[in-house]
């Protein structure tokens, strides 16, 4: 009889211990899957913070596009009213005027034909002169596109 | 004798699992190659001279052209087509600037940030 319930408890205390031995093990095991849980979620946030940054960026940079599209767009609308006025300002009549004053005119409408063709050679990439860049009062510029011929100048009223 | 050939088969048949190498399936990711292609060649385009015509020098530009070895043709426009037409050209000229600018941003863009795909 006492040699039985002796064998019981031995029996319950191997496996108690081995019991704990195990959920030590099992809370070691958890420990190691939450620490690399935490790493991964760290560099998680790392990443997600680089990827906003970059939006952050591509937004900036989208919006200052757009911005400088717009200026352009808008620069073309003025750029045909005052083409529109040079042809038009104070009731002119360019047809009169070539009648009047012929061999005026004609050098006027080459130089501005000259000049337009100027403004289509650099609307398509070309490179400008250094008298383009260095362009800064009314007459030393293209008046047919100052805004594209010559940076540099600045309107004055 | 049953026991130690049951764990003897036990080990037998466990034995194969231990250190066996996994297969593993990785991607590597690959970004896409760009095209870079050059910007559009600048136009380089020729002089041409208008020669304004009336009823009074019609006769003398005639003689200039015929004296000059040209044909004495003109072809004409009025006044009013030739405002058209330098609106026109000055419109097409916007819109030789606005796409090459597109192009270009479109450039900065996708090249410059990384954003390519």
């Amino acid at each position: 009889m006492f040699g039985q319930i002796k064998m019981v408890i031995t029996v319950l205390l191997i496996a108690g211990i081995a019991g704990a031995g195990m959920y030590v093990m099992k809370l070691r095991s958890d420990n190691a899957i939450l620490k690399a849980n935490q790493s991964k979620l760290e560099s998680a946030i790392t990443e997600q913070n680089k990827v906003l940054e970059q939006q952050k960026a591509d937004f900036t940079a989208i919006l200052e596009s757009n911005k400088k599209l717009n200026v352009l767009i808008g620069t073309f609308k003025k750029d045909l009213e005052e083409l529109d006025k040079r042809f038009t300002k104070k009731n002119r009549d360019i047809g009169k005027l070539a009648i009047d004053r012929t061999e005026a005119i004609e050098r006027i409408i080459n130089k501005g034909g000259k000049n337009a063709a100027r403004c289509i050679e650099l609307a398509s990439g070309a490179k400008h002169t250094e008298a383009e860049l260095k362009a800064t009062l009314k007459s030393e510029i293209n008046p047919e596109c100052p805004q594209l011929a010559n940076p540099n100048y600045v309107e004055y009223q | 004798m049953n026991k130690i050939i049951i764990i003897a088969l036990m080990i037998l048949m466990t034995g194969c699992s231990f250190g066996e190498k996994r297969i593993k399936i990785f991607s590597v990711e690959e970004p896409r190659q760009k095209l870079n292609y050059p910007m559009p060649t600048a136009l380089q385009l020729e002089e041409l001279k208008w020669i304004i015509i009336t009823s009074e020098n019609a006769q003398e530009v005639f003689k200039k052209l015929e004296e000059a070895g040209i044909d004495p043709v003109l072809f004409g426009i009025t006044d009013k087509d030739y405002q058209v037409l330098a609106r026109n050209f000055a419109q097409i000229r916007q819109k030789l600037q606005e796409t090459n600018n597109l192009l270009e941003e479109y450039k900065k863009y996708y090249e410059d940030t990384g954003n390519s795909e």
